[in-house]
């Protein structure tokens, strides 16, 4: 029996040593502070591409395309005018990968222009085979533009932290400068630190 | 046994004579020296200083042009700062209470919080990261907001500091955000007559030049250091005082001088005082393109700033000395009696160890002063010369800063203390 127990708490105390990895979902794990989280990152997605589908943009686009997808640029990042330093970049393409992923609409790789065109001129010289070679003049101009703003409102008082953040989207036509979607997402959150640490 | 003791406490280093060969390679312009210095510190530091040394690294990764390193440096200590602001360490309290001041982890003072910010905003800016600049500007504004809009009057115009409002507007207006502006701008003037631009002109192409002058003050560590027998109604002792060479003998009734078969007590009462550092560098003068363009004028006197905060604080820690050095004269008085021997040997220890706090951020400058100019768009050369208390010439950087401007935008450049030598074209 003292041997039983002896090994017991022996064990109790080896497994209190041992490193332990959690996988955490993304998309749902909840926020540890009153910053920006992961999970927001899926909820600003979501909510933003639900209100795109719900706002009929995409079938409008295509009922007078003749079943066409629309072409979007991203900007480079949504204006930060938040006093978190947030990859806003990410939300924008995390949009773009669930629009391309659903087949609603064509993007622009605003980022690979350099890229593209380095390769087009390396192709065009002879040290490749001319025939098969990528053509000039083939790029797509975007008709849409998707940008949009992160604000937030932080209140600290004493060991509480409240936080206000808005994100704002919206989807410009680039010919008429007409906004032709719009829609925006509040998170409120507040945390409490511990008095004792 | 009392000069073993004696010389242990002479063996405690404090945090400023810790970071002595660092600060003096820093402010010297040798900043590899200073970073080696530090990186050592850091390597040996415990938990309670590891993020001040932190901070003193990001500063000197700052001034060497290493921008991603100042700002992991920097975003580490001030988070840190941020998760143990408003909280309570119970051992850290009973330990900083009865052994040592320095045991508790180290808070910044509120400027510092807000300086962090500062600085973290000009690597952001110096990298050209614009965006995270003026991420970095709004966390500026919030902590002004936090530490300084809600202080009284007369509190508010000692403990704001015009360097982060200035830089804050300065952003303001590059983003095209003239309200803000005006509004940092205005209490710029307010507190610093003759440092804020007269008009807020977004689209105006200018250049802006901060420089750092002198030395901030540290703090160090004084005691009072006394030893006294009691034997009957027989007192008698020695003090020694922090400005007083001799020691001063005290012998109350009839003594027959002390009893080497009793141990009496080791009193030590650590308090720390603010220590201005001496400064030969009086003005500079912004060279731009090889042309002495103007004099730079005192945007912000942080010295002044951390001597009222250190001035605000100084009542509560003296208070605290008093309790350390009563709690460790009880040890070998009273307790003793009570608890043995160990109890006696133990408060001798402590009180021979004591010393004062001297954390502080001590890379940070005296005097931040300010040029501003409107330019032509393109590269600009910039360095400065630095003159005496009799406006004669001392030096120049050694390091010239290019500046790129923008048609219709802002150019900063930043002069850290480096390495000064003498152009003979001055």
């Amino acid at each position: 029996m003292k041997h039983a127990l002896i090994l017991a708490l022996c064990l109790f105390i080896l497994a209190g040593c041992g490193k332990s990895v959690t996988e955490l979902d993304p998309a749902t794990d909840p926020a540890e502070d009153a910053d920006f989280s992961s999970a927001d990152y899926f909820r600003i997605t979501d909510t933003m591409k639900n209100s795109l589908e719900a706002n009929g943009f995409f079938d409008r686009y295509r009922a007078e395309h003749a079943g066409e997808k629309p072409v979007i640029l991203l900007v480079k990042s949504l204006m930060n005018k938040t006093d978190e330093h947030i990859d806003t970049r990410l939300i924008l393409e995390k949009i773009r990968t669930a629009m391309i992923k659903e087949g609603l609409a064509d993007f622009v790789d605003d980022q690979a222009f350099d890229i593209a065109l380095d390769q087009l001129n390396m192709q065009a010289t002879d040290l490749y085979d001319n025939m098969k070679a990528a053509k000039i003049g083939r790029f797509v101009g975007a008709k849409y533009v998707l940008r949009g703003s992160i604000s937030n409102l932080r209140k600290v008082d004493g060991r509480e932290t409240r936080n206000y953040m808005n994100v704002t989207l919206d989807i410009f036509e680039v010919e008429t400068l007409l906004i032709k979607w719009t829609d925006e997402v509040d998170i409120k959150r507040a945390s409490k630190k511990g008095l004792f640490r | 046994m009392i000069a073993a003791l004696l010389l242990i406490a002479a063996g405690c280093a404090t945090y400023t004579s810790k970071m002595q060969e660092s600060r003096d390679s820093f402010f010297g312009g040798r900043y590899d020296d200073a970073l080696s210095g530090l990186d050592e510190l850091i390597g040996e530091a415990k938990g309670n200083d590891r993020f001040l040394y932190r901070l003193e690294r990001g500063r000197i990764n700052l001034a060497s042009g290493r921008y991603d390193s100042a700002i992991v440096d920097l975003q580490a200590a001030e988070e840190r700062f941020a998760d143990i602001e408003g909280t309570i360490s119970i051992p850290e309290m009973i330990s900083s209470t009865l052994l040592h001041p320095g045991k508790g982890e180290y808070q910044p003072e509120n400027h510092e919080k807000i300086l962090i910010s500062n600085y973290l905003l000009l690597a952001y800016w110096m990298q050209g990261d614009r965006e995270g600049a003026f991420v970095e500007r709004n966390r500026i504004v919030r902590k002004l907001g936090m530490y300084v809009n809600g202080l009284s009057e007369e509190d508010r115009d000692e403990l704001d500091i015009p360097f982060a409002r200035y830089l804050a507007a300065l952003l303001y207006e590059a983003q095209g955000m003239e309200d803000d502006a005006r509004i940092e701008y205005g209490r710029v003037e307010e507190l610093r007559p003759g440092a804020a631009p007269p008009a807020v002109l977004p689209r105006v192409t200018e250049m802006v030049v901060f420089v750092d002058l002198g030395r901030g003050p540290v703090k160090v560590s004084r005691e009072i250091r006394g030893y006294f027998q009691r034997e009957g109604g027989l007192l008698q002792g020695v003090f020694l005082l922090p400005d007083l060479k001799a020691p001063l003998v005290f012998n109350m009734g009839t003594g027959h001088g002390f009893s080497p078969d009793r141990l009496g007590v080791l009193f030590t009462f650590a308090f720390p005082q603010l220590v201005r550092q001496e400064r030969f560098i009086r003005s500079c003068r912004i060279v731009v393109d090889g042309v002495e363009a103007g004099e730079a004028v005192l945007l912000d006197d942080l010295g002044r700033t951390t001597d009222t905060a250190f001035r605000k604080k100084l009542p509560l820690v003296l208070a605290k000395s008093a309790i350390r050095a009563y709690l460790k004269t009880l040890a070998q008085t009273k307790l003793k009696d009570k608890a043995g021997g160990a109890v006696d040997v133990l408060g001798k220890l402590f009180s021979a160890a004591d010393r004062a706090d001297t954390r502080s951020w001590q890379t940070l400058p005296a005097e931040v002063h300010l040029f501003r100019m409107e330019t032509m768009p393109g590269g600009h050369e910039v360095y400065v010369n630095y003159y005496d208390e009799h406006d004669s010439y001392i030096g120049s950087s050694e390091s010239v800063g290019t500046v790129l401007i923008d048609e219709g935008g802002k150019g900063i450049a930043y002069f850290p203390h480096g390495v000064m030598i003498r152009r003979s074209s001055d």
